[in-house]
């Protein structure tokens, strides 16, 4: 009787706090003590909910296919993560989800129509050649997935360009019409004919499977934006110079602001603005340097889009100024408190 | 109301729990443990041997020559022995332990300063500093009276630092608002003996109760005919704020060339317990024998605000707060942005023990991620110095001392903003520290 009231009272009464003792020594470390919490993985599984919407519109548009396209690239990048870095005997950093983000950015890049072999090479070149030959994540100095983009694109051009038309849901195979993008209609400036502004900016209309909707994009642009996982300077700048040099040339004799809206809402431009360009790794530091980064992005863009051979450049846009990174790092130190400012004339001496 | 505020820095969580306690005074230990070198600059020299009777306040140690401040006991008793321990730096220094009689009796030399502030010269005033031993409390431990020394005929206003911008301390908040007219009357005393004819109490928003005590102390100030010369000037919370650099920019928009001091663009910067303490060394004789400490973290079953003298070990402090609830993994004397890990539980309350913090292993797991830096830029934004401390920490990693020079790495004030920031647990300001030792120690050299 008396051993059940005793095993009765803490819980009738206050639980008693836990006593501890100190251990004869503590742990030393430098400062500080203190972190805020937010870890590479978090940060990246906030660019993965913001890819959501588009994916989920992708796989609506285009039918199961697309999800397989897409989970074919996931897998193919986290295995080969895997895989290279347990060969090699190196820290496995598959938790850091920046390889799923790698594969679900290449999957969002590619046709609905691909063989599977493409998301699967797309993926082990992203991972294997361009981010762990360079010494893996925080080394690599281009995008991952837009270095495999290209790098199909160039293996299988035809694979890689014919886009099959909106709301072809297809399964297993890959058997499509294909029908003509709007960009490649938006080169000779022909442009109400084909399509209207409203699909595009919905998304109703042909294209990569994550490129398609505007709209989804933007939602997901704006989450980051909010999250303050990626700052406004590098999209803004590159689709502000976009939208003013189409507005200023249209190309054909089109009007320019159906051309200019025309132009921003199709291809892989919202996309690459708001989740490839501002890829962390290879992107400036600095608020300047970003300015001038999402401005030669924009320039080269609309360059390669009037006069160059591909109908697309946003791939080879972002890529160019990748490898200049550093320099622009360099270009727009910040002014460090205390230190005068040189005048223009000392800089050389 | 304006608030003034710097670029950079970044709001951390602040867990300033104590913030409502009423500061408590410790029952004075069995014995305590006194460091000879509480102080930058040279260590005090013992004047008292194994044996000898001490009264409060009596002087123990003192630094013949150069920079440095005499060590006073803070109990009476009996000095049972001079044992050399190593500090949390792994520096040897001397410490006498004092047995205490539990008399209190107090030194003959505990008097007030026989002059009134406006017979007291210059001189004489930083005497009576220096004679107290008074050195920075914000936790630098810069001597006062040479920081004092310095600024005769280059300051023309006095600062109060009570922005605590550093997480869970809040003993200079309750400072303020308990004895927030010490504050206000060693700030009189400061200014009237170098001559400074403005002087500011720097407070961030995050104390309201503070503001409005010192507030309302000022008023009523003025309305006993005093000078209105001293203003409350109210600081966004953010840190480092605390940063004498940052609160110069915050206030005037000035920054302290690389290399310089707040005295050379007119400023004289003093925490408020700094400023409490001279005030009780000159009004009242009393040496710093004694200071607030903040004892919190998630291994102390009841934080508070505590009033502990001198050599009072870390063990006693913690069981005055109710002891331990889980076994600590770390033990910061000091904030957790700049304070110091100690290894020793005995570790003795110097006067640079503005906070004892006691974290378990679980608080601390966020410190065990290391990864590769992603380059993501927020330690750049955040950097108060405006630094690129990304670049800087791979130049240290690598050895290359002579680019992160380049980059201004001897600008970089150690705040921690960058690691807390990075999301990838790079220990950027660790490796900044690394770099700008090894650049020391070549100066050094070279010499």
């Amino acid at each position: 009787m008396e051993d059940l009231k005793l095993q009765e009272q803490p819980a009738s009464q206050e639980a008693p706090a836990p006593v501890a003792e100190m251990p004869p020594l503590l742990t030393v470390s430098p400062s500080p003590h203190a972190r805020q919490g937010i870890t590479t993985s978090h940060l990246m599984r906030d660019v993965i909910i913001a890819l959501l919407p588009a994916t989920i519109w992708g796989i609506y548009i285009y039918g199961l296919r697309a999800a397989l396209v897409i989970l074919f690239s996931v897998l193919s990048c986290v295995v080969s993560e895997l895989l290279f870095q347990i060969l090699l005997k190196r820290t496995v950093t598959i938790s850091d989800c920046s390889a799923i983000l790698t594969g679900l950015l290449l999957g969002l890049n590619l046709p609905p129509n691909v063989p599977f072999y493409v998301p699967i090479v797309g993926g082990m070149f992203a991972i294997i050649v361009v981010k762990q030959l360079f010494g893996g994540i925080g080394k690599n100095i281009m995008n991952p997935a837009l270095a495999a983009r290209v790098f199909l694109m160039l293996c299988w051009t035809n694979q890689m360009t014919g886009f099959p038309k909106e709301y072809t849901r297809l399964w297993w195979s890959a058997d499509a019409v294909t029908s003509a993008t709007p960009l490649a209609s938006l080169k000779v400036g022909a442009l109400a004919e084909n399509f209207n502004l409203l699909d595009l900016f919905l998304g109703r209309t042909g294209g990569c499977i994550g490129e398609i909707s505007v709209l989804m994009l933007l939602i997901g642009g704006a989450y980051l934006l909010v999250r303050r996982v990626i700052s406004w300077q590098i999209p803004v700048a590159y689709l502000g110079v976009v939208a003013l040099l189409t507005f200023l040339f249209p190309a054909g004799g089109a009007d320019r602001l159906p051309y200019m809206v025309a132009s921003l809402c199709s291809g892989g431009l919202i996309l690459g603005a708001f989740f490839m360009a501002t890829d962390y790794v290879t992107s400036p530091v600095t608020n300047g340097g970003r300015l001038l980064f999402g401005l030669g992005c924009g320039l080269l863009t609309f360059f390669i889009r009037r006069f160059g051979g591909y109908p697309e450049g946003v791939s080879f846009s972002i890529l160019i100024m990748n490898t200049l990174v550093w320099y622009l790092d360099m270009a727009f130190k910040p002014h460090v408190y205390g230190i005068q400012r040189k005048k223009k004339g000392e800089k050389k001496a | 109301m304006k608030k003034y505020t710097f670029r950079g820095g970044t709001h951390l969580r602040e867990h300033k729990d104590t913030a409502g306690k009423q500061t408590e005074r410790i029952p004075e230990p069995k014995t305590v443990s006194i460091p000879l070198s509480q102080h930058i600059g040279a260590p005090a020299q013992p004047v008292v041997s194994v044996g000898d009777a001490v009264k409060v306040g009596q002087v123990i140690g003192e630094v013949p020559t150069g920079l440095g401040c005499p060590v006073h006991a803070s109990i009476s008793g009996t000095v049972k022995q001079i044992v050399t321990r190593y500090n949390a730096m792994g520096a040897q220094i001397q410490n006498i332990v004092i047995e205490n009689d539990f008399l209190h009796t107090l030194h003959e030399s505990m008097v007030p300063y026989p002059k009134s502030p406006e017979e007291t010269t210059c001189e004489e005033f930083i005497e009576v500093v220096r004679r107290a031993g008074i050195s920075g409390l914000g936790g630098a431990t810069f001597p006062t009276y040479a920081k004092l020394q310095s600024a005769v005929g280059k300051a023309d206003r006095i600062i109060i630092n009570c922005a605590e911008c550093e997480p869970y301390i809040t003993a200079n908040h309750r400072l303020l608002v308990e004895r927030g007219e010490t504050v206000i009357s060693g700030m009189e005393l400061v200014m009237h003996a170098l001559n400074l004819p403005e002087g500011i109490i720097a407070i961030e928003d995050n104390k309201p109760d503070a503001i409005a005590y010192m507030e309302s102390r000022l008023e009523k100030r003025r309305q006993l005919g005093r000078p209105a010369n001293i203003r409350v000037c109210v600081m966004k919370t953010k840190y480092p704020q605390g940063d004498e650099r940052q609160i110069i920019y915050a206030l005037f928009g000035k920054e302290v060339p690389a290399g310089k001091l707040p005295a050379d663009v007119g400023c004289l910067i003093l925490n408020a317990e700094t400023a409490s303490a001279i005030s009780r060394a000159f009004w009242r004789g009393i040496p710093l024998v004694s200071r607030i400490v903040t004892v919190t973290g998630d291994c102390v079953r009841e934080p508070k605000n505590v009033r502990a003298p001198l050599g009072t070990s870390a063990r006693d402090v913690i069981e005055f707060c109710g002891g331990l609830t889980q076994t600590p993994k770390k033990m910061v004397s000091g904030g957790p942005m700049m304070g110091f890990a100690q290894w020793d539980p005995d570790m003795p309350v110097t006067k640079s023990t503005s906070a004892l913090l006691l974290f378990s292993a679980d608080h601390d797991k966020a410190n065990t991620i290391h990864t590769s830096c992603i380059h993501c830029g927020k330690c750049v934004s955040h950097c108060p110095m405006h630094l690129m401390p990304n670049y800087l920490a791979q130049y240290a990693k690598a050895g290359d001392t002579e680019r992160a020079q380049k980059m201004n790495v001897m600008s970089c004030v150690e705040c921690g903003t960058c690691s807390y920031n990075c999301p990838a647990g790079v220990e950027i300001v660790q490796y900044i520290r690394v770099a700008k030792n090894a650049i020391r120690a070549a100066a050094k050299r070279l010499k």
